[in-house]
């Protein structure tokens, strides 16, 4: 993390890099929505704390983990719409594994190996089938759906001590009122968030993630001899399995499993990552843009809650918000339409048959 | 430049009787091509001459069926494109083939990056990346974003990228074909450096001019054969276009000598059908002037890349032109595909499958789909109709199969030609902009189409025929206008004495500026 | 040419034909089941009106059809709409809000109807905006709303399961037509509208080419812009007729289950119809079959009693070998394996 320590300083030139634009109008929101929040919320307490912080982690750290994936596969052109499925998929199996004694660590194992699964069958049918990702990961959707209704219609709580011991293990902070704390879902959610940056920007693999979002479907990548194919099919794994760690998250947070479970899910998880930046055409965006994303949708729902409006009224404008950056990303993008070379010589034609 | 080099020097390439057959068309027919160190050697051709395909075997994209490869004076066998970057071949495309989201170290280290275990160590990757620019006489902030750069410094960056391997021999194909004046000078600055330090350097470009300021040496071929190598300085500009464009030893039907005739008749020049003046679009074509008149053949001669297409489009309406004026019968509104199909205009891509055809429609709906939009979608022309204008140009264009309800991607590309003409000439057009309409087909449905154009003209249409046969363009059009470099370089009247030489001329003339 | 040789040219392009594979297996199904269950296949007449399992399939084959045809002709343009199981529960919810505050009156029910539709259609008109004027990704455009429009139900219903009366409302989804169950009376109607929209009118053409070639297209004169919108808003007022048919019967808005999921069936039958998802060439035809085969494999679940649970796992299964089999490198991959039959299909 020595990188991102020395990067503190050249953040302000940042801001205003054409390529953090986009981040900057999400940490904008972020500030305008906490310095209203404090100004209209404040009366008793502070509005702005670390309760409110922790709070809000503790709400969202799976939807954290499931955008850090979504964030790969978006960087990539892509798109998953798998996760919220396989959210529901991972809680059931949990849960039913754990009722039928299966020892605990195994459980957590299988938990998120069902997630990269998941991942591979969405990578492996885009990238070696040429489906589109869209309807890839919308059957996988639908697959994952399905299994949930095999395993189980009904909620099945879970009982085991073990497991109820890791979702109410907490550092404590402060006393009283403003008492804080961080949980495991919050460690788990950091851990991966930093090992994302690690991987996004600071290893060759990464960096082809980027470049497979470049607009040519790979061809300039390919070029560069980077690992184009096996890389497509790693982004899909890597959001699978953040969708099975989420799984197990979520499965903490509400210590059931649930075949409704994380119905738009998905859009959430999508919402906050354009929220946090990333282009929906893919070659742009940032995980700690993604996390910023996260922390803007908490904050909505904490606004919501406290204007006393009812809790669709998030769906709704999650999706008004989700509408007005792909508004402007589309803004954006036609402004700057790309001065790429107009290619002289037509396509060389096999002659036809005559 | 050229003199302190010894003739004599081992070759760094050596190509020797290469030849490639792909299914029914031989790409190339024993073709030799030797590349020296520290020269620029031009590889010149029109199109369909077997120039990306020799490229493509020597950076290990194909195969050959025969032939050997030797660099260095070592024989090779390209299995992949990673042979031939081992075996010191760097290519950079003509499309920049970069990452545009990625910056200019990432862009030219990738791959090659310094790293410290699996870990990517930036600030030495970017002194890298600083001291390969440098060595180009770049000064770049590595860190910044490719994007953010001209297409110019985007292509240096991608010569830059192909040079981090060090390689014997650079192939730069088509480099030029975006970049403006000074953008090429700077360019050429870069790879005269090159080569001084010994880089071979195979240079691909479709602009003459550039072809004779950079290279030492040029290697010409035509229809998949070598046509000749030749040193640049004594090869004249007339010379060269002649071998790129050859002549065509076939003696199609003889489509009555109506140039000739129809040149010394009388046209109203009173009233052009069509009428532009200044139209231009930056990038696309400079601005132009051009009228035509009705029963008027008139051709369009140049180079592939000088523009024919695009100046087309922009009559067409296909692409908005951005300047100037446009005519048709006095209506001036700006054209786009549909206004001019209504005020009849039509335009025939060169690109019949990207373009052209609806591959999975039936030969009826190709031909209808221009007369139904015509019309809207809601008012269907009635069967009995449809029915009737199909079976008449099946029977006029002798389209084969005669069977309306045939898919058009299986017939053959003359008779996808042909559906193509039927859907605009149901139309009733007055003005028929046909590109390159008789390239891939068979000689016979090649003279088909040529006495269709006359007799369509001698109906009083007036008809802009483009073609890359230049005996094509004269035994056909009254006037041919010639274009270089996106402009219009010249308008020849056609008559007894202009031959094939004289447009050649028009078309090799050193640019005056 | 002789004789056998004939049949087997006739046999062959018969099996080539594209509703031969879904027909093949919709007859196979219905064959079974009636085997295994004698008296599947009868149809009784009760009270004048008819009963039994084919009018039942018929009758629920209706939802499917109504989705399928729309999503047909947006995937004919090469584009999706993943938000017609919202746009099912938005339109019921806004019936049945209507009728709610203005009482069981027949005429409610048909202003309640009207009025449904009329938001089912601007929804459609929003989604082709966004496609066609913005130029937003249709997937993207379209799961704006998949999620969004469950959110708007929810606004409409203020939360609740709205549960009213109007026998007359009711009666689209539940009532008989001389004899005929209305929503299969309401589904051929409607075949037969879009069919003759499509076929009579050279939309259906116009709209292949642009899914085909968009560029010849434009070259040729079509505008796609109008025509893809109008498809877009047909597809959105068809998704709120098959909302408000499903929906009639339960009298109940529940906005987070009314078409959980339909995008599926929708999806389904117009693949199992034999038109590709990458757009072009589409049939209406197919999506009939499709709809059939759909709803009875939903039976014959029943009937076989296999746990209804597995029926959308074996829908997503579907899903995915029909987008595998419509994968080009497989399709290579088969016809390298069968060199003999390429050599026949090639003479």
């Amino acid at each position: 993390m020595n990188a991102l320590l020395t990067a503190v300083p050249q953040w302000g030139a940042r801001l205003r890099d054409p390529r953090y634009l986009p981040v900057t109008g999400t940490l904008v929101a972020l500030l305008l929505i906490l310095v209203v929040g404090q100004l209209r919320y404040t009366e008793k307490r502070s509005f702005l704390s670390m309760k409110l912080f922790s709070n809000l982690l503790v709400d969202n750290s799976y939807l954290l983990v499931l955008a850090v994936g979504m964030t790969f596969v978006i960087i990539t052109g892509g798109i998953d719409l798998s996760v919220g499925a396989v959210v529901a998929l991972v809680g059931l199996t949990t849960a039913k594994l754990l009722i039928a004694g299966v020892p605990l660590w195994a459980v957590l194992a299988i938990g998120v190996l069902v997630g990269s699964a998941f991942g591979t069958l969405i990578g492996v049918m885009v990238q070696y089938f040429d489906v589109q990702p869209f309807i890839a990961s919308l059957a996988a959707m639908f697959l994952a759906r399905g299994l949930c209704n095999v395993v189980s219609v009904e909620s099945l709580g879970i009982k085991h001590e073990g497991f109820a011991e890791l979702a109410s293990w907490k550092l404590k902070f402060g006393e009283g009122r403003e008492s804080w704390s961080i949980n495991l879902s919050m460690l788990v959610a950091f851990a991966v968030l930093a090992v994302a940056f690690v991987i996004l920007h600071h290893t060759r693999f990464g960096r082809t993630v980027y470049g497979l979002g470049a607009g040519d479907g790979g061809t300039a990548v390919a070029l560069m001899g980077l690992r184009a194919k096996s890389t497509r099919v790693w982004v899909y794994v890597i959001s699978g399995t953040c969708a099975g760690i989420a799984g197990i998250l979520f499965t903490l947070y509400t210590k059931s499993g649930f075949n409704l479970t994380g119905i738009g899910m998905e859009l959430d998880a999508i919402a906050a990552v354009v929220i946090g930046g990333a282009l929906l055409t893919g070659g742009g965006g940032f995980v700690l843009g993604s996390a910023a994303g996260v922390l803007v949708y908490g904050l909505l729902q904490v606004v919501i809650a406290r204007e006393g409006l009812q809790s669709w009224w998030t769906k709704v404008l999650i999706g008004v918000v989700l509408l007005a950056f792909v508004l402007l990303q589309r803004a954006l993008g036609t402004r700057r339409a790309r001065r790429r070379p107009v290619p002289v010589t037509p396509t060389p034609q096999v002659a036809a048959p005559a | 430049m050229t003199d302190q080099k010894d003739p004599g020097q081992a070759p760094v390439v050596e190509m020797r009787g290469i030849t490639i057959e792909f299914p029914g068309v031989k790409a190339l027919d024993g073709v030799d091509l030797t590349i020296r160190p520290g020269e620029v050697h031009a590889l010149m051709g029109e199109n369909g001459a077997g120039k990306s395909t020799l490229i493509k075997i020597l950076t290990g994209v194909y195969q050959p069926g025969a032939g050997a490869i030797r660099v260095a004076g070592e024989d090779v066998r390209f299995g992949s494109t990673a042979d031939s970057q081992a075996a010191g071949i760097s290519t950079v495309y003509q499309e920049v083939n970069l990452c545009p989201n990625l910056s200019v170290a990432e862009n030219i280290m990738l791959g090659h990056e310094v790293r410290r275990g699996p870990f990517v160590d930036w600030s030495a990757t970017r002194r890298a990346a600083t001291k390969h620019l440098a060595r180009l006489g770049l000064d770049l902030d590595p860190a910044s974003i490719l994007d953010s750069h001209s297409l110019a410094v985007q292509q240096l960056c991608a010569i830059a990228r192909a040079m981090v391997v060090r390689p014997r021999v650079l192939i730069l194909d088509e480099p030029t074909s975006s970049l403006d004046k000074a953008e090429v000078a700077e360019l050429f600055r870069v790879v005269r450096g090159l080569r001084d330090e010994g880089v071979a350097i195979l240079f691909v470009s479709h602009f003459l001019d550039q072809v004779y300021e950079i290279s030492d040496r040029m290697t010409i071929l035509r229809n998949g054969r070598l046509v000749g190598e030749h040193r640049t300085a004594e090869l004249s500009r007339m010379d060269l276009v002649s071998a790129m464009v050859g002549r065509s030893g076939e003696i199609l039907a003889d489509v009555g000598e109506r140039a000739a005739r129809v040149a010394a008749a009388e046209h109203d020049r009173a009233e052009p059908v069509l009428s532009a003046q200044g139209l231009g679009r930056p990038g696309s074509a400079a601005p132009f002037d051009l009228d035509l008149f009705e029963g008027e053949i008139v051709g369009m001669a140049g180079l592939l890349g000088s523009g024919r297409t695009e100046l087309a489009r922009l009559l067409f309406g296909a692409d908005k032109p951005s300047e100037g004026a446009l005519a048709v019968r006095g209506d001036t509104r700006a054209p786009s595909p549909l206004v001019s199909l209504r005020r009849g205009v039509v335009y025939s891509s060169e690109d019949r499958k990207k373009e052209g055809i609806i591959g999975d429609l039936t030969v009826r709906e190709n031909i209808a789909l221009a007369i139904q939009a015509g019309r809207g979608a809601l008012r269907k022309v009635p069967a009995k109709e449809l029915d009737a204008v199909v079976a008449k140009y099946i029977e006029a264009l002798q389209i084969h199969p005669a069977n309306p309800d045939a898919l058009v991607r299986n017939l053959s590309g003359g008779n996808q030609q042909k559906v193509l003409l039927a859907r605009w000439l149901a139309t009733g057009p007055k003005v028929l902009i046909l590109d390159e309409p008789t390239r891939g087909i068979d000689v016979g449905a090649k003279a088909e189409i040529q006495r269709l154009v006359t007799e369509l003209a001698d109906q009083g249409l007036s008809v802009l025929f483009i073609s890359s046969e230049l005996e094509e363009v004269l035994r056909l059009s009254e006037r041919v206008v010639v274009l270089r470099d996106r402009h219009v370089a010249g308008v020849i009247h056609n008559g007894p004495d202009v031959t094939v030489e004289t447009v050649l001329e028009t078309i090799a003339e050193r640019a005056a500026s | 040419m002789n004789a056998p040789n004939n049949v087997v040219a006739n046999l062959r392009r018969l099996t080539r034909h594209h509703l031969f594979w879904p027909v093949a297996a919709l007859v196979a199904l219905v064959l079974a089941c009636g085997a295994y269950s004698p008296g599947f296949l009868d149809v009784t007449v009760a009270d004048s009106h008819l009963f039994g399992q084919p009018v039942d399939i018929l009758r629920q084959s209706v939802t499917p059809l109504l989705l399928g045809l729309g999503m047909c002709l947006v995937i004919a343009t090469g584009g999706i709409d993943l938000s017609v199981g919202a746009v099912m529960a938005i339109s019921l919810a806004v019936s049945l809000t209507f009728i709610d505050a203005n009482g069981p009156g027949t005429a409610t029910a048909l202003t309640a109807l009207v009025i449904g539709l009329i938001t089912a259609l601007v929804i459609g008109t929003f989604n082709g905006f966004l496609v066609t004027v913005l130029g937003i990704q249709p997937f993207i455009a379209t799961m704006i709303l998949m999620v969004a429009g469950r959110g708007v139900a929810m606004l409409v219903t203020k939360g609740q399961i709205t549960t009213t009366a109007s026998p007359a409302f009711k009666s689209i989804g539940s009532g008989f037509v001389l004899g005929v169950p209305t929503p299969v009376v309401i589904g051929a109607v409607v075949l037969a509208i879009v069919a003759v929209l499509v076929r009579r009118t050279a939309l259906g053409m116009l709209v292949e080419s642009i899914g085909i070639n968009r560029e010849a297209s434009r070259l040729a004169g079509v505008r796609a812009t109008g025509l893809i919108w109008t498809v877009y808003a047909i597809c959105g007022l068809l998704a709120g007729l098959a909302g408000i048919v499903y929906g009639a019967p339960t009298m109940a808005a529940d906005a987070n289950n009314i078409g959980l999921m339909k995008e599926l069936d929708a999806i389904m039958v117009v693949v199992l119809g034999g038109t590709k998802l990458d757009g072009g060439k589409f049939s209406l035809a197919g999506v009939v079959v499709g709809s059939l085969l759909l709803t009875t494999i939903e039976r014959a679940v029943i009937i076989f009693h296999i746990p209804s649970q597995v029926t959308p796992l074996f829908k997503a299964l579907v899903l995915i070998v029909v987008c595998l089999a419509a994968s080009e490198r497989l399709r290579r991959a088969v016809t390298g394996l069968l060199p003999v039959r390429r050599l026949q299909e090639a003479s």
